[in-house]
């Protein structure tokens, strides 16, 4: 039996209230331990949902999600998760955001100093210890945000469209920094995302989502070859794999009718 | 138009610059005092050619005078009830706007974080809050007098009511106001619902609490004014009516002046103290 990192099994959610929204719906889906999985779909199909129910801020209405044979009940390190918004404490320095869970747990100083230093030098955060996170641009934030989870040596990394929000420079220098950061440790993470190159370009492989009522339409292994660098999106193999992908999103995309957002 | 000399020889000197400078400095400043400046002067020139009763409204010199009096005229003699006794009176006042406001923050903050944070803790005590909040802190004075006599307390209670109706709801507020990926980013992290909400929750709620304890300070000192009125026999506000029974217009000045001014400065020192504690949240203002 393979070495699984996340089962998903049956999964649904929906939210109740006046107009009951089905977010998710027969999602069934394992992922392999230290394999680097983007979930890729329109927005509005449930792939936040489904990170939401993995890390544990939300319960799914019905099957069952466990991560490394543990059934999920509530968030926890060892699921950490890099937001989209960087979600970093206002009041706090680059340093104390970075330190903020080892402290949460109480850990000695010795027990974490050296892997926060490290993570720091890592993100290319040197020197700016004692900034404060309104002092940074968009795409500093989110590294703090990264090198904040990793800190927590969490079994799974859970990514929510976290560079989302950069600009398009930005975005590819992060791209490549994480490319770094993951071949080095082969963490299992699962990468929220829309943008069809980000998925191709990082991952292992990538599920395409239907829209609403979101579910796993297919998969598609990226067997290209690591490690990779930004190179790979000029490429001929790239560029075929990227129009496989287009060809299916567009069909999704042109399914949406059913939502009240019409298309033209 | 043609330039004053001296201004001519500045710019021939080429120093417009520097006096460029001077003249943006000073012109706010006039900009500032020009319309207090001119109300107190017509006020004055209006008084002294006689076009004011002195006996009901005393121009800025006799109050100023009134008010030198009762500040530093010796105690203890019998033809002016006031002299020398402002310190003590600003004293009395001070420390019953103190003591009834730092009541309200040790009851109000905690309070209404949690109200802000735990709905159990919500649904038992906000309605009741709510349903008292609408009677004016006045209807409270009668009630007050007959709990605790004319006493200090019956003023210290009403002082700390009155701010701790600000200071609650403002924290509810910021409370209530968390942004959600920060506790989701602390839970995930590891951390506790108490660690949430110490350092989370109250940091989050810390300028809302900012601005309730400014509206609370203003309605302290409202309050100490009309309670002691009524409640004590001493203090500004006791003064005040005093002052206005035996027709001393010019100490009722004076001393609506003091009160005032006294806002004026507490309300700066929480300013004063906001701006240590909350240099983190003017970042996000820029």
């Amino acid at each position: 039996m393979p070495d699984y990192a996340i089962q998903i099994g049956k999964v649904e959610k929906v939210y109740g209230g006046k107009l009951p929204v089905h977010a998710l719906t027969g999602i069934d889906l394992t992922i392999v331990n230290g394999e680097f999985v983007a979930m890729l779909g329109p927005s509005g199909c449930g792939k936040s949902t489904l990170l939401n129910l993995i890390a544990g801020f939300e319960e799914p209405s019905a099957g069952e999600i466990r991560v490394f044979d543990q059934i999920v009940v509530a968030p926890g390190p060892d699921r950490a998760v890099v937001f989209q918004e960087p979600a970093l404490l206002p009041w706090l320095t680059v340093w104390d955001n970075i330190v903020f869970g080892p402290k949460l747990r109480h850990l000695a100083i010795g027990q974490y100093q050296d892997l926060a230093l490290e993570y720091l030098v890592t993100v290319g955060l040197e020197g700016f210890e004692r900034h404060l996170p309104d002092q940074l641009s968009g795409g500093m934030k989110q590294r703090v945000g990264i090198a904040r989870a990793l800190l927590a040596r969490p079994r799974v990394l859970l990514m929510d469209e976290p560079f989302g929000a950069l600009d398009a420079q930005t975005r590819l220098q992060m791209q490549q920094l994480l490319l770094d950061v993951w071949e080095r440790q082969r963490r299992t993470v699962m990468f929220i995302t829309h943008d069809i190159d980000e998925a191709i370009l990082l991952a292992d492989v990538v599920y395409i989502m239907t829209a609403r009522p979101g579910q796993l339409r297919s998969r598609i292994e990226i067997n290209l070859p690591r490690p990779r660098n930004l190179d790979l999106l000029m490429e001929d193999d790239f560029n075929q794999i990227r129009r496989e992908i287009f060809d299916q999103l567009r069909a999704e995309v042109l399914s949406l009718p059913k939502s009240p957002i019409r298309l033209k | 138009m043609t330039m004053p000399a001296p201004i001519a020889n500045l710019m021939a000197a080429g120093a417009p610059a520097r006096l460029m400078a001077a003249r943006r400095s000073t012109r706010p400043l006039l900009q500032i005092l020009a319309l207090p400046l001119s109300v107190l002067a017509i006020w004055e020139i209006a008084g002294r050619a006689g076009l004011l009763s002195e006996a009901i409204l005393p121009w800025p010199s006799l109050a100023l005078e009134g008010w030198y009096t009762w500040a530093f005229g010796p105690t203890g003699i019998g033809l002016n009830a006031y002299s020398g006794t402002w310190l003590s009176n600003v004293i009395h006042s001070a420390q019953r706007v103190f003591l009834g406001y730092a009541l309200a923050i040790c009851v109000g903050v905690p309070l209404g974080t949690l109200i802000g944070w735990n709905q159990t803790v919500a649904r038992v005590i906000d309605p009741t809050l709510q349903g008292l909040r609408p009677v004016p802190i006045t209807a409270w004075l009668p009630f007050s007098i007959a709990l605790f006599g004319v006493h200090d307390f019956g003023a210290i209670s009403l002082i700390a009511l009155g701010s701790f109706y600000p200071i609650v709801v403002n924290s509810t507020h910021g409370a209530r106001d968390v942004n959600k990926n920060l506790i989701r980013a602390t839970l995930m992290l590891g951390g506790t619902r108490r660690q949430l909400f110490f350092r989370v929750v109250f940091p989050s709620a810390l300028p809302a609490i900012c601005t309730g304890l400014r509206v609370g300070i203003g309605v302290a000192w409202t309050v100490v004014i009309v309670a002691e009125m009524v409640a004590v026999k001493s203090g500004l506000g006791y003064v005040l009516w005093d002052a206005y029974y035996v027709g001393r217009m010019d100490i009722v000045i004076a001393d609506m002046v003091s009160i005032g001014l006294l806002g004026f400065l507490s309300d700066r020192v929480i300013i004063m103290i906001e701006g240590q504690i909350l240099g983190w949240k003017k970042l996000q203002q820029v």
